[in-house]
């Protein structure tokens, strides 16, 4: 018998409704100790009195019997009422009549093992819970939808078809099989190919839906950084003075801009020094601006046509327009006023450079790291498997396409050698 | 009532039979060898022909452990070819045409001469397993038995029943008696029985074969013999002919559809995809026009040909049109009647990878009663059953085959981790490492395992060593560097682009036009043998791939060498689907490997099988 878990299934904080499900064999016992009346058929979301230690809630149940539930266990789930202490207090005491806590992602998990849910399925789901952005949810939902499983799955029958050709002709030779020559062969792993490298480019993408773009905010000492993340931000975050050198260490805050998450790094301000703290911080800032997404190189000072050294893209802003006597010397630089909060320009002239459109277009997304990997790696595969077809011989090449058929094959969690052998004898009349 | 005891009683002469018995012989147990009847010791039931793709491998890695099927099919050669020219060495395969009299002839006499090992005529009728763990075996005359271990290797005669159109007989293959009562002990003895199909064609006259119509095809010259013992193979002795179906086939298929057994209901046992009969082909690949036909000679002695391609259970009337319809065989005379034939079989998933039964230890299977098809797969299992046979008798560790060296291994392994809904044939693409797997190189995988095991004699133990030996040398000159003037004869005869520069012997023998022989014509490679020379070329040519295959079996050996305990009880593991839980208990799988490979396991129960083995070693 399997543990009978309970969790906030909405999210935590204040809500007109909040939801506590359980999952486990024991999950409609427990339920049944301390909710009444409780509901008489599954499935039928029923109004009763769900009784605490501390008061008596109203609130609604209901059950689903296993296999017919999320996590294809006994499932119980209670709508009650918003608000962090009602929750707590409900889970509570299911956790007194014998549940146990849910660890993170548990409840996905029980549905995969349960086989309620393929890999990618119970992945996209994790990414729905973790999307803090709208456009994260999509690509979420289109994971959800297995999308990434339908089209990986065409494209493993294409590949099953061209291992199925080339094994019937290594296990046949003395058939008549009317096979395909390696030049349509080569065509159609050189399509796979180009379609791989689709999904692998929507990754870019994928990323900035997922975690947002990180923006790099460097410059010399003094020059408004932290002024301009707080003013980004619309909050005091960073301390502020006058004294040079006051950011020491870098800091990082999320603001989202219409869909898009952005990252912005406060760092320290760049200047020879001995002081070993600053040395840190100014390494740290370096560091920051290398493995951001762009970088926001801000100066004071209206002539200064420096660029920061970094092969990120970047963006020079220059900061306290009001107190500048004259324009600024470079015309493609943005031009703002920390103090005064005027720098809506940056966020609008970031949304513009990442493309925003692209992500709320594109149908597909690779947002998942592990989905990212196998795809690489069958790219790497395939593509090596297209230049042996005229280099090798086609025991080597049946070989390496298999391969690239079985890492696809990670995507979705399937992976069944006897596929191959199936898909021979389906398509050729072969034997004695 | 006499009691005669044995060591080890192998049931059955056919190919398994007879490697399980003179192996368990020559490794020094008193052994009995039961047949039904004396005149089917290794008869070739099906087609006259030994190898082909995947086979050829088989049979060459029987050689390598010390078998005989190998020495046996050099000895009755009619002719030799090797297939896949062209598609790369790991799927070069050897096949024979033999003399199936001689074939017969030539095992039975070996089986005689081995000491040790004594043939009797005697159908099986019952096995019983004795309280002191030894075996007693009735015999229809109402002898018994008695032994240590049994070896069951029945080939397809247990309960078998042969079908040409509505006419049933019980009767083995071709006429012969079949084997009525042993599964009714085998049920008793707690296996689960199930029943395959497979099917034989028409055996015709020669003269009556109009050989205008058809491609002659002759063997080879060039090509090795099996037996790494046999110096050379003779000259093709008798051709095959190729021929073809025609539209009329299709139509006369077609009309008398409803007289077929396999598609009227009349046959319930489950046959093989891949050795389709003729009205099979015909009605499930409609579109295409025609099909191929082999004929091949049965034997010297005789003018019977078997009409490969052609295997049929319609009534004998209506294979007599179907033969007539066939471009050449207008007018043949048929010898022998197209049969399909139902038989028993056990569900090998019962047995672990010696192939012993997991539940009655000293009782072993072999052959096409767990479930396979073809003589080279009923063979490999025989030798390894019947080394285990011997080795449980005198308390020695068991002798498994391995996925990574050698087609027998991916064989048993197949047979004892999936459940067969067909007869099991092996292919070149079960073998997920068969670059590394070749026809070249059994000997070098398998010798010492077969020397060991005590197959190999000196003679044969030193032949190998001297290969490994001529091997190494090579490999030792692959560095040194051979000046453009030295070489570039050679490349440009070759056609390959000389580059000016000094290059080593193996960038040369990289090239794709240059074979190693090329390179001993410039003064290296002394005194070595030809397949030596192969190897070294193969090493290097193939490098990079061998390599990769390398590593993946390194990858694969991870959870290969992951064991799983025999007493856990899987139901009682978190986690696990039902399905995952009742499948493991049943096979009871050595390792994750194993476990990965059982079908209804999935990646997600291996890694909750992962974490339950952390969590035990944890707790001890």
């Amino acid at each position: 018998m399997n543990k009978t878990i309970v969790a906030l299934s909405t999210a935590r904080g204040r809500a007109a409704i909040s939801v506590v499900r359980m999952s486990g064999d024991n999950s409609i016992e427990i339920a049944k100790q301390f909710f009444r009346p409780f509901p008489q058929k599954p499935n039928l979301l029923k109004l009763g009195t769900l009784t605490t230690s501390h008061f008596d809630e109203h609130a609604m149940c209901v059950y689903f019997v296993a296999p017919h539930s999320y996590t294809g266990e006994n499932t119980v789930e209670f709508h009650c009422h918003g608000g962090t202490a009602v929750a707590q207090a409900v889970i509570e005491t299911c956790l007194e009549h014998g549940a146990v806590m849910a660890q993170n992602g548990e409840f996905s998990k029980r549905a995969f093992i349960n086989g309620k849910q393929n890999l990618t399925n119970a992945e996209g789901i994790i990414e729905m819970i973790d999307a803090e952005t709208a456009s994260a949810a999509k690509a979420g939902a289109n994971l959800l939808e297995n999308k990434l499983g339908k089209r990986i799955v065409a494209l493993q029958d294409t590949l099953l078809d061209i291992v199925s050709s080339c094994e019937a002709a290594l296990d046949y030779p003395e058939e008549d099989l009317e096979l395909p020559t390696v030049e349509t062969s080569k065509q159609k792993l050189t399509d796979i190919l180009c379609k791989i490298n689709e999904l692998i480019s929507t990754a870019t993408l994928g990323k900035v839906a997922k975690y947002g773009i990180d923006v790099a905010i460097v410059g010399k000492p003094n020059v408004g950084k932290s002024s301009l993340l707080n003013a980004l931000l619309g909050v005091d975050r960073a301390i502020v003075s006058d004294i040079q050198g006051t950011t020491r260490d870098t800091l990082t805050e999320s603001v989202n801009y219409r869909d898009i998450r952005f990252n912005f790094v406060d760092t320290a301000g760049i200047r020879e020094s001995n002081n070993e703290i600053e040395i840190e911080g100014i390494k740290r800032a370096r560091k920051a601006a290398d493995s951001a997404d762009v970088v926001l190189h801000v100066t004071d000072d209206p002539t200064d046509r420096s660029v920061y050294p970094t092969i990120r893209p970047q963006v020079r802003i220059y900061n306290k327009s009001d107190l500048f006597k004259s324009e600024p010397c470079c015309v493609d630089s943005l031009v703002v006023s920390a103090k005064y909060g005027d720098v809506e320009i940056i966020k609008e002239t970031l949304y513009e450079m990442f493309s925003a459109q692209d992500i709320e277009t594109s149908d597909l997304l690779i947002t998942n790291e592990r989905h990212l990997s196998c795809l690489k790696q069958a790219k790497l595969q395939l593509t090596e498997a297209i230049a042996d077809c005229d280099k090798t011989t086609l025991d080597v090449v049946a070989n390496e396409i298999k391969q690239v058929w079985q890492t696809l094959g990670q995507i979705t969690g399937t992976d069944a050698s006897e596929d191959v052998i199936d898909r021979i004898y389906s398509k050729f009349c072969l034997g004695k | 009532m006499t009691n005669k005891n044995y060591d080890i009683i192998v049931i059955g002469a056919g190919h398994a039979g007879c490697e399980a018995a003179l192996a368990s012989a020559r490794l020094g147990c008193n052994t009995l060898m039961l047949a039904t009847n004396l005149d089917t010791v290794a008869y070739l039931a099906c087609n006259p022909s030994i190898g082909g793709t995947a086979k050829g491998q088989i049979v060459k890695e029987i050689d390598a452990l010390g078998g005989e099927m190998a020495i046996n099919a050099d000895k009755s050669l009619l002719q030799m070819r090797m297939l896949n020219r062209g598609k790369g060495p790991a799927v070069f395969s050897p096949r024979a045409q033999v003399d199936k009299n001689v074939y017969h002839i030539n095992m039975k006499r070996t089986v005689e001469t081995t000491p040790n090992l004594h043939l009797r005529q005697g159908e099986a009728t019952a096995i019983e397993r004795n309280p002191d763990g030894s075996f007693s075996v009735a015999t229809a005359v109402k002898l018994v038995y008695k032994a240590k271990a049994v070896v069951l290797c029945c080939g397809v005669y247990l309960n078998s029943r042969t079908i040409v159109g509505d006419c049933v007989r019980n009767s083995g293959p071709n006429g012969f008696a079949n084997a009525k009562y042993l599964t009714e002990s085998l049920i008793e003895l707690g296996f689960k029985v199930s029943r395959f199909k497979t099917g034989t064609p028409a055996r015709v006259k020669l003269d009556s074969i109009d050989l205008t119509k058809t491609v002659e095809q002759t063997g080879e010259a060039d090509v090795a013999p099996f037996s790494y013992a046999t110096d050379s193979i003779p000259a093709t002795k008798r051709s095959c002919y190729l021929t073809y179906s025609t539209a009329e086939t299709k139509r006369i298929i077609s009309d008398n559809k409803q007289l077929a057994p396999i598609y009227n209901g009349s046959i319930n046992g489950v046959g093989p995809r891949y050795c389709p009969s003729i009205e099979d082909k015909i009605i499930r690949f409609a579109d295409k026009e025609r099909h191929q036909i082999f004929l091949e000679p049965e034997s010297e002695e005789t003018d019977e040909f078997y009409v490969q391609g052609a295997s049929s259970s319609m009534p004998a009337s209506v294979q007599e049109q179907i033969y007539h319809s066939i471009e050449g065989l207008e007018n043949v005379e048929i010898m022998r009647d197209a049969y399909a034939i139902e038989y028993d079989c056990i569900d090998a998933t019962q047995l672990d990878a010696t192939l012993m039964a997991k539940h009655i230890p000293g009782m072993f299977f072999a052959g096409q009663i767990n479930g396979t098809s073809g003589y080279e797969e009923a063979a490999g299992q025989g030798i390894v059953a019947g080394i285990n046979a011997e080795r449980y008798v005198h308390g020695k560790a068991p002798f498994t085959l391995r996925r990574d060296n050698s087609y027998i291994g991916v064989l048993i392994d197949d047979i004892t981790t999936k459940e067969n809904t067909e007869p099991y044939r092996m292919m070149t693409s079960r073998a997920e490492h068969r670059l590394i797997l070749r026809q070249d190189n059994a000997d070098l995988r398998l010798t010492e395992l077969g020397r060991q095991i005590g197959l190999v004699d000196d003679a044969r133990y030193a032949k190998y060593l001297h290969k490994k030996h001529q091997i190494e040398q090579c490999e030792k000159q692959l560095k040194e560097v051979v000046s453009p003037k030295l070489y570039g004869p050679l490349f440009e005869q070759k056609n390959e682009p000389v580059s000016g520069a000094g290059l080593t012997v193996d960038e040369i023998l990289r090239r794709t036009n240059i074979t190693a022989k090329d390179v001993q014509s410039l003064g290296f490679f002394d005194e070595t043998d030809d397949d030596a020379l192969y190897q070294i070329e193969l090493n290097c040519k193939y490098r990079g791939y061998i390599e990769k295959e390398k590593d993946a079996i390194e990858q694969a050996n991870k959870l290969e060498n992951k064991p799983l305990p025999n007493d856990i009880d899987y139901s009682k593991i978190d986690g696990l689907r039902l399905e995952a839980r009742q499948k493991l208990n049943k096979i009871r799988p050595r390792n994750l490997g194993q476990a990965g490979r059982i079908l209804g396991v999935s990646p997600a129960d291996i890694q909750i099988l992962i974490v339950y083995l952390a969590q035990n070693i944890h707790k001890q």
